[in-house]
């Protein structure tokens, strides 16, 4: 229902996507995760029809989002990644408001209806500008579906909301897997652990992982990773040692130890211990530690820089 | 075009519930009250009515009111971020402005129509020259509208209001007082042919005697399409930043 293919974005001379190609059916909902200027807000408003894109194309429902630009806004769902709102309308005429523009034929019903499913009703007549975060992030929820759009496309939907709001916002959004394709961005791992059936990571405008959860877990199955604490010198010293024992592939300061990510499915414990006591460092613990899909995260977005 | 009257009713409705908008409309009744005292004063003793005295007053007092009237339109929906909402919703830009742009004029005219006010108890008290007032009135809707076009053109250039209402002043200025240029070069046939481009030069020698001419009325109804072109267009560019 949403695809992107060869998707490029510059910003004058900077590249905020570079060609990325990618699918969401039906059914589905996707995560697109990544950190802090990955390109996630760029990629969400190519695909809402904001801004054209500089290369490649992207097709919702079909319909070409350049060609058959209006075709594409009417089965689009879009929450932008602040919530905007018109501060001094009310909660119901703000979503009345999206109904009509978006050619809504029973409007009254239909604000009804997402103001029911978003707990808003007995908040309708209240203004805006007085709605906590939550509740505003529920009025774009509100508004992004007043339109029963088969894609429905949400920009970081829990962010600044506490834990109780964020676990009623997941849950609207896993409500709506039935018929949409539903693609939403985080930068919370566990977020969209929780409630995606497919991953995306982004970083610098690239597709560095894709997958399940659970495949993406299991990305690093073939690998190890083993948490040591290690004394006797500065830490710059011993993960600079560290990462040069080979088959190490990836060291990361964490709590007082490293975490250090191995190639090979053999057991590395016994040769690191030896190592790092041949070098005069002293072990004060070594676990090996299971793979968690933060894991896959980091490694994947922490070290590939362009 | 199908959005631009749901488009129009939010804006026109946000008029009327913004404190901004009653400040303005305040403003706009007490200067143009104060100016009718004052000219009722003077007629009693020194000469008889003018019949065009609020629109003649008003050429000058919208070039300050109607970029306040406009300066939200736009810029305000660029800083919020509801113009990413728009520009994705189902609606062409062009219906977008122009919705807008239709709001701001029919809150103007009715801050108009409120000095009709005037206009009748002249009658009640004089014997003004009501075709004279009504020639003058229809210009000055006219060019009311003209004004707020080129309000709009820098609400839709701006995130900041305030830069939209200043630079929507200044150039309101330009258009109006551009006639001087001519007379600092003292060229009298230059003068004349920029008294033709401003403001003023359509208004006053015409609409202000009660006189319309087809040629005032292609001026500014061709200035308020050009500027809401323009401010399509603006809108348009925001796409590509
Ligand atoms: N309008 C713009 N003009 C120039 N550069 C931009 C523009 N918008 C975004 N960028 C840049 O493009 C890169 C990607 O930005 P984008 O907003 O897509 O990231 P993001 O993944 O949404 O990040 P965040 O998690 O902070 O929301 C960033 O480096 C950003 O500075
Ligand atoms: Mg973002």
């Amino acid at each position: 229902m949403i695809e992107v293919e060869n998707l490029v974005k510059r910003y004058g001379n900077m590249t905020a996507v570079k060609g990325i190609n990618f699918r969401v059916e039906p059914g589905e909902i996707v995560g697109l995760l990544g950190p802090n200027g990955a390109g996630k807000t760029t990629t969400m408003r190519m695909l809402t029809g904001f801004m054209p894109p500089t290369e490649g194309t992207i097709q919702i429902c079909g319909f070409d989002v350049v060609e058959d630009s209006m075709s594409v806004r009417q089965r689009v769902g879009y929450m932008p990644e602040r919530v905007p709102v018109y501060p001094d309308m009310t909660v119901e005429g703000y979503v009345t408001f999206w109904a009509k523009l978006r050619g809504v034929r029973d409007v009254r019903a239909r604000v009804h209806a997402v103001l029911e499913q978003f707990q808003l009703l007995d908040r309708r007549k209240q203004l805006v500008r007085f709605l906590s975060k939550g509740l505003r992030q529920r009025l774009g929820l509100a508004q992004a579906l007043v339109h029963q759009p088969p894609v429905i496309i949400l920009d970081e939907p829990t962010i600044g909301i506490d834990p109780r709001q964020v676990i009623e916002v997941r849950d609207a959004v896993r409500s709506l897997r039935e018929g949409h394709a539903v693609l939403f961005s985080s930068h919370i791992l566990s977020e969209v652990e929780q409630v995606c059936d497919r991953v995306i990571i982004i970083n610098h405008g690239q597709i560095v992982g894709e997958g399940t959860p659970e495949t993406l877990s299991r990305q690093l199955a073939g690998r190890q990773q083993v948490f040591v604490v290690v004394e006797g010198g500065s830490d710059a010293r011993i993960s600079a040692f560290l990462r040069k024992i080979p088959d190490v592939v990836h060291v990361r300061a964490m709590d007082d130890g490293f975490l250090i990510t191995t190639k090979s499915d053999v057991d590395l414990r016994p040769t690191l211990s030896r190592l790092i006591t041949q070098e005069g460092f002293t072990i004060v613990e070594m676990r090996a530690v299971d793979a968690s899909l933060e894991d896959v995260f980091l490694t994947l977005t922490e070290t590939k820089q362009p | 075009m199908t959005g631009t009257p749901i488009i129009f009713r939010r804006e026109l409705a946000a008029y009327f519930t913004s404190p901004v908008a009653y400040l303005i409309a305040a403003a706009f009744l007490v200067f143009t009250a104060i100016t009718f005292n004052q000219d009722l004063a003077f007629a009693i003793t020194v000469r008889p009515v003018d019949p065009a005295l609020i629109p003649r007053v008003l050429t000058q007092l919208l070039i300050f009111i109607a970029p306040l009237l406009t300066m939200r339109l736009l810029a305000e929906e660029n800083r919020e971020g509801t113009l990413e909402l728009l520009l994705t919703a189902p609606v062409s830009d062009a219906s977008i402005v122009i919705g807008k742009y239709l709001a701001a004029w029919v809150y103007y005219t009715f801050l108009l129509a409120l000095t009709l006010v005037y206009q009748i108890i002249l009658v009640n008290i004089a014997f003004p020259d009501m075709s004279h007032t009504l020639g003058a009135y229809i210009g000055i809707w006219l060019y009311g509208g003209a004004t707020l076009a080129v309000g709009l053109v820098f609400s839709a250039l701006t995130e900041s209001q305030v830069l939209a209402a200043f630079l929507g002043m200044i150039a309101l200025l330009i258009l109006y007082f551009a006639d001087r240029i001519g007379q600092i070069v003292a060229n009298i046939d230059l003068g004349l042919i920029i008294f033709q481009l401003t403001l003023q030069g359509h208004f006053i020698p015409t609409f202000a005697q009660g006189v319309i001419r087809a040629e005032d009325i292609v001026y500014y109804a061709g200035l308020i399409v050009v500027m809401l072109f323009v401010s399509i267009r603006l809108v348009e560019s925001r796409r590509w930043r």
